[in-house]
């Protein structure tokens, strides 16, 4: 194995995927009644991608660790893990946000069909815990692209 | 048509286009796995390929090879055994290979294969199946 693993808390990943689904959801739904909504998918995109540089900065597993922890809300769910092809998937998310952003203006169907799919993405590893971004990260180390 | 609808639509063929390739890409997979050979043995076993970034492998996959009594498991890193992975077309973790005592795989499992499944899979090769599934 290349790298140790550390405790990683599922829970924290678990919030920032119902936070991601939510966004999309709220930025999809809402999107029919009053256009300015969708620029929730930009913002999440923003979220996503400082939260994977920088995860102080992570607002979904920030309100996880700062609020929903500490009182209960959420119970914590260590597991031995490593946290890189998760945060890997996260910066993916963000990436593809950030291409539906761009696409919003344009083509506002491929803009918002892009953010549905990776609120689809998100729902399947919340509930079948199937990581897509993590299986590119497992692709790329085995091609010896990235340090997996 | 409302860009909502046409959104949905998209997304939904994206969906169901990417699970149809998924298992065709899993069906080619797993017919050129068969043919693998792998070390015989006195009693049918597991070869189980993970990797540390699969946290499937961790909180799905390794309780349910627990519950398995009394069968060799032979963990592999896909990563670290290339060559391995690669020869079972190991392109998803976690994957688990049933082998017969004959050392050839007798069925493959690519993404998380429940403890139920993987016992009726090792029935089939303690029955004496792989002799003619692998042929």
């Amino acid at each position: 194995m290349s790298t140790e693993l550390q405790t990683v808390d599922h829970s924290a990943l678990k919030v920032n995927q119902t936070g991601i689904i939510v966004t999309v959801l709220v930025a999809f739904i809402g999107g029919v009644f009053y256009k300015p909504v969708e620029l929730l998918i930009p913002l999440l995109a923003i979220v996503l991608l400082l939260g994977t540089f920088v995860p102080q900065l992570a607002l979904f597993k920030q309100l996880y660790f700062q609020v929903l922890k500490p009182r209960g809300t959420v119970k914590p769910r260590p597991v031995q893990d490593r946290p890189e092809p998760h945060n890997f998937a996260q910066g993916l998310g963000g990436v593809f946000l950030a291409v539906s952003s761009a696409l919003l203006v344009p083509f506002e169907f491929a803009g918002l069909a892009l953010a549905l799919l990776v609120g689809v993405l998100a729902f399947v590893n919340l509930a079948f815990g199937y990581c897509l971004g993590c299986q590119i990260y497992y692709q790329l180390g085995k091609r010896g692209l990235i340090r997996a | 048509m409302n860009p909502q609808l046409w959104a949905v639509a998209v997304a939904g063929i994206v969906v169901l286009a990417a699970a149809l390739l998924e298992l065709i890409r899993s069906a080619r997979a797993r017919r050129a796995a068969l043919i693998c050979e792998g070390a015989p043995s006195t009693e049918p076993y597991i070869l189980y390929f993970t990797g540390d970034g699969c946290t499937v492998c961790r909180t799905h996959q390794e309780p349910a090879l627990a519950k398995l009594s009394g069968v060799r498991i032979d963990k592999v890193d896909a990563i670290a055994e290339r060559d391995l992975a690669e020869s079972f077309h190991v392109y998803t973790l976690p994957t688990t290979v049933v082998m017969c005592t004959n050392g050839k795989a007798l069925h493959v499992n690519y993404g998380y294969a429940s403890a139920r499944k993987l016992e009726g899979q090792l029935a089939d090769a303690r029955s004496g199946l792989g002799a003619t599934a692998t042929a």
